[in-house]
């Protein structure tokens, strides 16, 4: 990033295929939608194209970036207000009347519905819990994207993750 | 609180059966670092698999919009930047006096030519060559690429003056595009043409038909750059709009303050 800073926009390129599969990862984890997400990662990268002098060098640039993400995202969430939230048990009812629903929940590996849980989270706790994964628990780092210390940020994923559970319970029950 | 205590506490909480008032003490043990969240085994395990799910990977067309958008950039980054440093004049200063020579040489030539006679067939295909430039353009501009119509914006700095057909394509382009980016680029390559009335007020009407922060922010600064008055009641509108985010109706309350 230093070299990208010092007018080497060349290296950028190297940037971005380093980072543009974790960081569309936590796009695509928040919104569930490829080509948003595709268009928030370009987004991203444009804004540290042109905020490049901002990068001061002494913290991590993946920190930064992810950092510049969110913002990223909060613009366009805080324009489109309408998000898709069902409570789980809305799923309930819209799986019975399915024929194949057990074929359907069968289907479900456990991954599947571990990303199905996760979407059902309140924002902010699948925020805080795609940053800890992408940015492999460094809470101290998630604390400087989030703006808040290392301690409340293990609080907040220790919340997040107990939802998490919750909800993945309920969605077994479905089953 | 001692270790034997916090042991106790996260057992029972493993086991699934702490109260409410000892899930406080714990959270207060993970904030402080006495607890660490790996000791908590559901959501250890929970955690672990989480690390696992795949997020799927972005397709080509990011590839494409980032490069040609990175492309772009490199070329502007080019057109403004010039530096020189003194103990480099000793190579630089016998090209600069050949580059001043033919520069003469040229200059006279083409003062020769020029008064020779205007040739009509050197006119002819100048704007022959002129027109060819915009054909290319107009045809990008309706690619589905986005990289593609970025490059057709972006065409139009090497025509001297772009036509009406062109800065009207210009402006579709920025009211209608699908993407942010194209927009904004087509924003920028409409500013050498603000001079011409119908531009300036096609950009006063754009204002309302934006949904893109960015667009709305730009187009606002634009106004003031240009210190366009009658934008005022459009930017107005925005600010009624309950669409439009608050950090955009703070800008455009400055952009309007100026303005007015």
């Amino acid at each position: 990033m230093e070299n990208v800073r010092q007018g080497d926009l060349g290296k950028l390129g190297l940037l971005f295929e380093r980072y543009k599969r974790p960081l569309y990862g936590f796009f695509y984890g928040m919104n569930k939608d490829q080509e948003l997400s595709e268009d928030l990662v370009q987004n991203t990268f444009l804004r540290i194209l042109k905020y490049r002098h901002l990068f001061r060098g002494e913290g991590d640039f993946k920190t930064w970036m992810f950092h510049i993400a969110r913002n990223v995202g909060h613009d366009h969430y805080r324009k489109n207000k309408i998000r898709l939230k069902e409570p789980v048990e809305n799923w309930e009812n819209k799986l019975s009347h399915s024929e194949d629903r057990s074929t359907q929940w069968q289907q479900l590996e456990e991954h599947q519905m571990l990303a199905l849980a996760l979407e059902r989270l309140p924002e902010d706790k699948r925020e805080v819990l795609l940053l800890s994964k992408y940015q492999d628990k460094k809470y101290k780092e998630i604390g400087e994207i989030l703006g808040c210390t290392e301690g409340a940020v293990k609080v907040k994923v220790f919340r997040a993750l107990q939802e998490l559970k919750s909800v993945y319970q309920q969605l077994e029950k479905l089953m | 609180m001692e270790k034997e205590k916090f042991d106790a506490l996260v057992t029972r909480f493993n086991d699934g059966t702490l109260s409410a008032g000892e899930m406080a003490d714990l959270e207060k043990l993970i904030e402080q670092g006495v607890v660490d969240l790996t000791q908590l085994k559901d959501l250890e395990l929970l955690d672990q698999h989480l690390a696992k799910v795949d997020m799927g990977r972005p397709s080509m067309r990011l590839d494409d919009t980032f490069y040609s958008s990175l492309a772009e950039e490199k070329r502007r980054a080019r057109r403004s930047t010039f530096s020189f440093s003194f103990p480099e004049w000793n190579i630089f200063l016998p090209r600069l006096a050949w580059a001043s020579a033919l520069l003469v040489v040229g200059f006279l030539g083409g003062y020769w030519l020029t008064n020779r006679a205007a040739s009509p067939d050197v006119k002819q295909l100048t704007q022959e060559v002129s027109e060819l430039k915009e054909m290319m353009l107009l045809s990008l501009l309706e690619k589905e690429s986005v990289s593609e119509r970025l490059k057709a914006v972006s065409l139009t700095n090497d025509l001297d003056l772009a036509s009406d057909r062109v800065t009207r394509a210009l402006i579709k382009t920025l009211n209608e595009d699908a993407n942010v980016n194209v927009r904004l680029a087509a924003l920028d390559a409409l500013k050498p043409y603000v001079s011409q009335d119908h531009v300036r007020e096609e950009l006063v009407r754009s204002i309302t038909r934006q949904e893109s922060p960015l667009v709305q922010v730009s187009l606002a600064e634009l106004m003031v750059a240009i210190q366009e008055k009658k934008s005022v009641s459009e930017l107005k509108k925005l600010l009624k709009s309950d669409k439009t985010p608050r950090e955009v109706k703070s800008r455009i309350e400055e952009s309007i303050n100026t303005l007015i």
